[in-house]
C-alpha cells in the first residue's frame, strides 16, 4: 500500500480556533501597545514587575480554578468549577493572620494555613465526588461556610500580620524585581509542566475532555476530579499566603476576587489551540487583566471600568470558543 | 473492588426506599419542625406573634421576592447569578428618579424597566446566542457592576432626604393594607402569580419540560429558546420590583447590596427540591425554604449567636440539606 | 491479579470460550445461555439482529457488565470478575463504534493515554518518544502519515479507527474486537480496514467482527457465530456455506406476533419527496406517502435511512431536493415547525428523546398539544385530566396513575406514551423510528393495533425499523435504503426478509441462492411471511 496523505497535510493548519488564538494575542498585543503609547512608563521594568506582583494572589488563584475547569470538562454548569477558592483564600489569610498574632512561629502558622486550604479542597472534593452534588451549588455553599468562618476569626476587621517570612515574601528578590513577582513565574512554571508535561496532566485532561474514554483507558475519573478539587484548595491557601505578604495582614472582601478568577480561567480558553484551559492560557488572562488596570491608572481612566471590561471579555471567550465550535463540528 | 450480584440488589432496595420514601421528600418539613421546636425550647422571645410578623417582614419578603424569581430560572435548568444585579439595576433608578423630584410612579416605573432592561440582556445571551446561563449570568453580575460603581463614583450609596418625599413614598416601605405591611401583601401577591405561572399555564409547562428534558420539549413543538429567554426577563422585573421595595425601606440604594441575596436564593431554592419526589423546584418549596432560612437567622440571633457564627450555620444547613438531596437522586437514579 | 485465574494452558485451545453467557436486565432476558468461541488467530465474525444479544454479550466481554451465569475462558485461563482494565490485561482490546477517544487529544496522546513512556525515572510525559512511536506504528501497520499536531476532531472517521486499532497495538494484543466498524466509512476504507485485519491475522493476532454487513462477513471471516434471540443458533464457515444460510439462521423463526392489520383504502398524497439528499448521509431521495398508508422503511447504519426521517423533522441540514406537505412545497427547518405541519416523530431513543422521565404521564402527554387545554394561557386541569384518562385508556397504558414519573413505566408503556402525546394533537403524518425496540411482546401486538388504527384515521405513516418481520407484517411498502441510496421496493404481500436483508446489506446473491436451495429451507424461508 502506497503511504496516504491525510488531511491537512503536514503543514500547518488552519481553522477557527487557530485564528481565534491568534486573534487574541493580537488583541492582547494592540492593548499593551495602545497603553505603551499613551501612558509613559508603561513598559518600564519597574512598572512590569509591579504589575506581575499585583497579578501574583489572582494568579495562584486563577491556576487552581483551571486546574477544577480542566478536570471538568468544558460545560461549566455540569462540569468542574470551584466557587470557594476566593473565600478559601480569606479564610486561610485569616488562619495564617491571627496565627502569627498570637505568637506562633512561620513554620506552625504555614503548615495551619496549608491544612486549612486542604481541608476546604477536601471538603469540596467528597461533597462533589462521593455525595455527587453539583460542583456548582457545592462550591456555593462550601464559600458561604467558609465566609462565615473568616467572619468569626477576623470579626470582620482586618488582622495586622507581620513575620520573618512576611518580610522576604513582600520585599524584592534579586534584580530588584519583587519576590511576589518571581513566586508567580515559578508557580506558572512548575503547574505548566506538571499539567502539560506529565502522565498526571494528561489523564486530567482526558477525564474532562471525554469522561468514556477516560474510563476505558482505565484512568479512575473519580480521584481525578478529587484531586483537582484539593490542589485547588491548596492554591487557595497558598494565594493567602502571598495575599498576607502584600497587604501585611489579611483584608475583608478577598470574596470579591471570585469573578476576577472565574473570569481569567475562562478567558484563557482562547488562548489555546484546542480550546481547553490552560495554566499558561490562564498566566496570559492575569497578566492582561492586570496590565489593563495598570493601564487605567497611569491613563486616569476610572478603574470603576474594569469589571465591565471582565464581564465583556468573558461574554467574549465564552461566545466565540462555542461559535467556533460549533463551526468545527 | 467490584460489587458482585448480591450486593447490586441490596443497593438496588435501598434506592427503591428512597424512591418511595416520603421521608426523604419531607426534608424540608423534617428540617423545618426540628428547627421550630428547637428554637421555641432554647431562643427567649421566639414564640411571639411580633417576632413573627418581624421575621416574615425582614428576613422573608424580600429574600422570597427574589427567591421566586430563581425558582422560576431554575426549573427550567438554567442559573441566574444576576439576581442582585437586578435588584439594585431597580434600586438605583427609582432612588435616583425620586431623587430628581420625579413622579412616585415614574420612579417605580423607571426602575422597573431598568430591571427589565437587565433581563432583556440576559434572554438574548442565553435565547438567542446560546451561551450558557452560568456564563451569560456571570458576564451581567460583572457588567452590572461596573455600571453600578461608574453610577455612584465608586460605590457611594445614594441616600434621600425625608423631607421632601411624598407620603405615597413612606406607604411602600411602611405602610399597612388591613394591618399587614405593604411589602408582605406584595410579596404574597407575587407567590400566587409564580404558583399559578409555574403550576396552571402551559408557560409553566413548557418551563418544567424544558429543565426536564429540553430535546423532548423541543421535539414536542416548543419554542425552546423563547421559553428559555422570557424566564430571565420575569426573574429581573421580579427582583428589580424586591430592590425597589427594599430601598424604600432603607430610603438608600446602596450599591452591590443585592448579590447578597444571591446565595440564600439558590440555597432555597435547592432545599424546596426535596418536596418533589423528582427533585424539581417549586414555588411551595422555595417558600418553606425561605421560611426555614428566616427562622434559623432569627433563632440563631435571638439566642445570642455573634452574627458572623449564623452565616457559618446557614451554610452548613443548607449543605445537609443540599446533601440528602443529591444523595436521593443519585440513589434513585 | 493471578489469584484470580486459573490457567489451563493446552496446545489448540481457542483463544476465546464464553460459555452459557445469561444476562437479564430488569425483567427482560438479553442473554439465554449464549456461547461464542474463537479460534485462535482467525477472523471470527458475530452476526445477529438487533436486540439478539450481540452488544450485551461484547460489553459483557468487555466488563461493562457482569453475567448471571456463565464462564468466560481467555487465552486458556478461566477469568472472573472481569473489569476493563483486566481484560485489556488479558490482551483483548475493542475498537468501539464510540470511537473512545479524546477529542482535544493529539494522535499520540490520544495512543498513549493510560500508558505514557516516561523519561527514564522521571514521571515526565516523553512527547518525542511518543510521536516517534506514533509515526511508526502508523507506518508499518498502516502505511500513514498523520500530520503530528493533528487533533482527535480534525480526522476524519477511518483515521479515527486507525488511530483506535493503533492503540490497542501499542499494547500488545492477542484478540482485537471489532464492533460495526464500517458504518462510518466509504468504500475505499472498507477495503483498506480489511487488509489491515488480513495484515494483522498473518502476524498472528484473532480478530472478533461484528457487523451487519453480511457481504463483509462473507468475504472477510474464517468463522461465523449467529446470535438470536439470546442464544448462540450456529458458527458457520461462511466460505462454506452460503450467506442465505446465516440469514436463515439469523431470522426469527418463532414469532406468535399477530399483525392485527385491517386493509385501508389509501388516499391522496400526504408527503411528497423529490431528490432529497443529505451531505454524507443519502442522495436524491424520491417517495410518496399517502393517507391511510403504512410505508415501511429499512436499511442498515450508515445506510441514511435514519438521517432521511431525522431530516424530515428538522434534525438534519438539506442540501438538494424539496419536501411537499398536501400539495404545498414546505420546508421543515426545525422541530417546532415540523410538529406545526402536523408531523409527528417517535424517536428511537425513547428515554433521551421521546418521554421526560421526571415528567408524569400527564404531563408528558400533554406537551405537544397545551394549546388545546389552554384558554388564555391557562390550563384547564379537569380537561387535561379527562384527556389523559381517555387516552389511557384507548391505550391501554398501564401504570400507577396519571401523576406517575413516567421513568416509572415499562418500555412498552413510556412508547405509548409517546404515541398518546402525538394523537393528543392529532398528528397527520408520523414518523416512527424503531417503535417497539425494548418492548415486550405483549406491548408490541398493542403497538401495531395502534399504528393499524391511527392508518384507518386516515394518518400517514413512515415506519422506520430493522425489524423485517414486523415490517413484512404490518406494511403497505416497503423501502430498502443502502449506502445513502433508495435500493429496493418490495411489496409485504410478495417478499421475504431474506429479500429484505440481502438488499440493505448489498448482497444480490441471493435472490440466486433462493432457486437453488432445498424445498426444506424454501419452505422455512416461505414461512417468514404471513398472510
Amino acid at each position: 500500500m502506497e503511504p496516504v496523505a491525510t488531511s491537512g497535510g503536514d503543514g500547518f493548519q488552519v481553522n477557527g480556533a487557530v485564528l481565534l488564538r491568534a486573534g487574541s494575542l493580537i488583541g492582547f498585543g494592540l492593548v499593551i501597545g495602545y497603553f505603551a503609547l499613551a501612558a509613559p512608563g508603561f513598559l518600564s521594568v519597574g512598572n512590569i514587575t509591579n504589575v506581575l506582583e499585583q497579578s501574583a494572589i489572582l494568579g495562584v488563584l486563577s491556576f487552581g480554578m483551571t486546574i477544577v475547569m480542566i478536570a471538568g470538562g468544558s460545560n461549566v454548569v455540569t462540569g468542574g468549577i470551584d466557587l470557594s477558592i476566593a473565600n478559601n483564600l480569606g479564610l486561610s489569610a485569616a488562619v495564617y493572620a491571627i496565627l502569627l498574632k498570637i505568637g506562633q512561629p512561620d513554620v506552625v502558622a504555614l503548615g495551619f494555613t496549608l491544612l486549612t486550604g486542604l481541608g476546604i479542597g477536601l471538603l469540596n472534593a467528597i461533597a462533589v465526588v462521593a455525595i455527587g452534588i453539583l460542583p456548582l451549588i457545592a462550591t456555593l455553599t462550601v464559600m458561604n461556610i467558609c465566609a462565615g468562618f473568616e467572619l468569626v476569626i477576623t470579626q470582620n476587621t482586618v488582622l495586622q500580620a507581620s513575620s520573618p517570612l512576611l518580610a522576604v515574601l513582600a520585599g524584592d528578590g534579586p534584580f530588584g524585581i519583587a519576590t511576589l513577582a518571581y513566586l508567580l513565574l515559578i508557580v506558572a512554571l512548575v503547574l505548566i509542566v506538571v499539567i502539560q508535561y506529565t502522565p498526571f496532566g494528561l489523564r486530567l485532561y482526558a477525564v474532562g475532555g471525554f469522561r468514556e474514554a477516560a474510563l476505558a483507558a482505565g484512568v479512575s475519573v473519580d480521584w481525578y476530579i478529587a484531586t483537582s478539587y484539593i490542589l485547588s484548595g491548596i492554591c487557595g491557601s497558598i494565594g493567602a499566603v502571598l495575599s498576607v505578604a502584600l497587604l501585611s495582614g489579611s483584608s475583608t472582601g478577598s470574596g470579591d476576587m471570585l469573578l476576577s478568577v472565574v473570569a481569567t480561567a475562562l478567558l484563557g480558553v482562547v488562548f489555546s489551540r484546542r480550546l481547553v484551559p490552560t495554566i499558561s492560557g490562564s498566566l496570559l488572562s492575569v497578566l492582561f487583566i492586570g496590565f489593563l488596570i495598570n493601564g487605567f491608572q497611569l491613563t486616569n481612566i476610572s478603574s470603576y471600568w474594569v469589571n465591565g471590561v471582565e464581564g465583556l471579555l468573558i461574554l467574549f471567550a465564552v461566545a466565540t470558543t462555542s461559535l467556533v465550535r460549533r463551526i468545527e463540528t | 473492588m467490584a460489587t458482585d450480584i448480591s450486593s447490586a440488589t441490596a443497593s438496588e432496595t435501598v434506592a427503591q426506599w428512597f424512591r418511595r420514601s416520603s421521608a426523604l421528600r419531607c426534608t424540608v418539613v423534617l428540617a423545618f419542625l426540628l428547627v421550630f421546636t428547637f428554637l421555641s425550647v432554647k431562643a427567649p422571645g421566639f414564640l411571639s406573634i411580633s417576632n413573627f410578623v418581624n421575621i416574615l417582614v425582614n428576613n422573608f419578603t424580600i429574600l422570597a421576592i427574589v427567591s421566586l424569581g430563581m425558582t422560576l430560572v431554575l426549573l427550567t435548568g438554567g442559573i441566574d447569578l444576576s439576581v442582585g444585579t437586578a435588584m439594585d439595576v431597580g434600586s438605583l433608578l427609582f432612588i435616583s428618579l425620586i431623587s430628581a423630584h420625579q413622579n412616585f410612579l415614574v420612579a417605580i416605573g423607571g426602575g422597573l424597566l431598568g430591571a427589565l432592561a437587565t433581563g432583556g440582556f440576559n434572554a438574548v445571551l442565553i435565547g438567542g446566542l446560546r451561551i450558557a446561563p452560568f456564563l451569560a449570568t456571570l458576564g451581567t453580575l460583572f457588567i452590572g457592576e461596573s455600571v453600578q460603581q461608574l453610577a455612584t463614583n465608586g460605590g457611594q450609596p445614594i441616600y434621600l432626604i425625608t423631607g421632601t418625599l411624598t407620603p405615597a413614598f413612606g406607604y411602600i416601605g411602611h405602610g399597612t393594607i388591613f394591618g399587614i405591611p405593604f411589602s408582605l401583601c406584595l410579596a404574597v401577591a407575587l407567590i400566587v402569580i409564580y404558583y399559578l405561572l409555574t403550576e396552571r399555564t402551559s408557560f409553566g409547562r413548557k418551563a418544567v419540560a424544558l429543565g426536564a428534558n429540553p430535546n423532548v420539549a423541543w421535539y414536542s413543538g416548543a419554542r425552546v429558546r423563547c421559553t428559555s429567554g422570557l424566564v430571565y426577563v420575569l426573574s429581573a422585573v421580579t427582583c428589580g420590583a424586591a430592590g425597589i421595595i427594599l430601598s424604600a425601606t432603607i430610603k438608600a440604594y446602596v450599591p452591590l447590596s443585592g448579590n447578597a441575596y444571591l446565595l440564600d436564593a439558590i440555597g432555597a431554592t435547592f432545599i424546596g427540591t426535596t418536596l418533589h419526589s423528582e427533585g424539581r423546584p417549586s414555588v411551595i418549596g422555595t417558600m418553606l425554604g425561605v421560611l426555614l432560612l428566616s427562622i434559623v437567622t432569627n433563632g440563631l440571633l435571638l439566642i445570642g449567636w455573634n452574627f458572623y457564627w449564623q452565616q457559618v450555620g446557614t451554610g452548613v444547613l443548607i449543605f445537609f440539606v443540599l446533601a440528602m438531596s443529591f444523595l436521593g437522586q443519585r440513589l434513585r437514579a | 491479579m493471578i489469584n484470580h485465574f486459573s490457567a489451563t494452558q493446552a496446545k489448540g485451545d481457542p483463544v476465546l470460550t464464553m460459555h452459557g453467557i445469561v444476562k437479564t436486565f430488569g425483567g427482560v432476558r438479553a442473554l439465554d445461555g449464549a456461547n461464542l468461541e474463537v479460534d485462535t488467530g482467525s477472523i471470527h465474525g458475530l452476526v445477529g439482529q438487533n436486540g439478539a444479544g450481540k452488544s450485551t454479550l461484547i460489553k459483557i466481554l468487555a466488563g461493562f457488565h457482569r453475567p448471571d451465569a456463565g464462564s468466560i475462558s481467555i487465552r486458556g485461563m478461566h477469568c472472573q470478575h472481569l473489569t476493563p482494565r483486566r481484560v485489556e490485561h488479558l490482551g483483548v482490546h475493542f475498537i468501539h463504534q464510540d470511537r473512545l477517544l479524546v477529542p482535544t487529544f493529539t494522535v499520540a496522546e490520544a495512543m498513549f493515554l493510560g500508558a505514557e513512556p516516561g523519561i527514564g525515572p522521571i514521571p515526565l510525559l516523553n512527547r518525542r518518544e511518543m510521536a516517534r512511536q506514533a509515526t511508526a506504528i502508523l507506518r508499518y501497520h498502516f502505511d500513514v502519515r498523520l500530520p503530528g499536531g493533528a487533533l482527535i476532531s480534525e480526522l476524519t472517521p477511518a483515521e479515527r479507527q486507525i488511530v483506535q486499532i493503533s492503540r490497542a497495538l501499542l499494547r500488545d494484543p492477542a484478540i482485537l474486537v471489532f464492533d460495526e466498524p464500517t458504518a462510518a466509512l466509504v468504500r475505499q476504507e472498507v477495503d483498506r480496514l480489511f487488509e489491515i485485519i488480513r495484515r494483522l491475522r498473518a502476524k498472528g493476532l484473532t480478530t472478533v467482527y461484528i457487523s451487519h454487513y453480511l457481504s463483509e462477513i462473507e468475504s472477510l471471516c474464517d468463522q461465523v457465530t449467529v446470535l438470536r434471540n439470546g442464544v448462540d443458533v450456529g458458527r458457520i464457515n461462511p466460505k462454506s456455506s452460503s450467506t442465505s444460510e446465516i440469514v436463515s439462521l439469523m431470522l426469527n423463526r418463532d414469532i406468535e406476533e399477530m399483525f392485527p392489520k385491517k386493509a385501508v383504502s389509501v388516499g391522496e398524497p400526504v408527503l411528497k419527496l423529490n431528490k432529497l439528499s443529505a451531505r454524507g448521509a443519502f442522495i436524491e431521495i424520491s417517495l410518496t406517502l399517502h393517507r391511510g398508508e403504512i410505508l415501511g422503511l429499512t436499511g442498515l447504519l450508515g445506510s441514511g435511512a435514519k438521517e432521511l426521517v431525522k431530516s424530515l423533522f428538522g434534525l438534519v441540514r438539506l442540501q438538494g431536493g424539496t419536501i411537499e406537505i398536501g400539495s404545498d412545497r414546505t420546508e421543515i427547518p426545525s422541530p417546532p415547525s415540523a410538529v406545526a405541519k402536523k408531523l409527528a416523530l417517535v424517536p428511537e431513543d425513547r428515554r433521551a428523546h421521546g418521554v421526560a422521565l421526571q415528567m408524569s404521564v400527564r404531563e408528558n402527554m400533554t406537551l405537544a398539544s397545551l394549546g388545546r387545554f389552554a384558554r388564555f394561557g391557562f390550563l384547564q386541569l379537569s380537561r387535561e385530566k379527562a384527556t389523559t384518562n381517555e387516552l389511557i385508556r384507548k391505550l391501554s397504558i398501564r401504570t400507577a396513575s396519571q401523576t406517575s414519573p413516567v421513568r416509572d413505566l415499562s418500555g412498552g408503556n413510556q412508547q405509548k406514551v409517546v404515541l398518546a402525546k402525538w394523537l393528543s394533537r392529532q398528528s397527520a403524518i408520523y414518523l416512527l423510528d424503531e417503535p417497539t425496540v425494548g418492548v415486550d411482546v405483549g406491548a408490541k401486538v398493542e403497538i401495531y393495533r395502534l399504528i393499524g388504527e391511527l392508518a384507518e384515521q386516515g394518518a400517514g405513516i413512515l415506519l422506520l425499523s430493522s425489524d423485517l418481520l414486523e415490517l413484512l407484517g404490518i406494511a403497505d411498502r416497503i423501502l430498502v435504503m443502502y449506502r445513502g441510496q433508495l435500493a429496493g421496493e418490495f411489496d409485504p404481500g410478495n417478499s421475504t426478509s431474506a429479500d429484505l436483508l440481502s438488499c440493505a446489506t448489498g448482497t444480490s446473491t441471493l435472490r440466486t441462492g433462493t432457486e437453488t436451495m432445498a424445498p426444506a429451507q424454501r419452505t422455512m424461508l416461505g414461512k417468514d411471511r404471513l398472510g
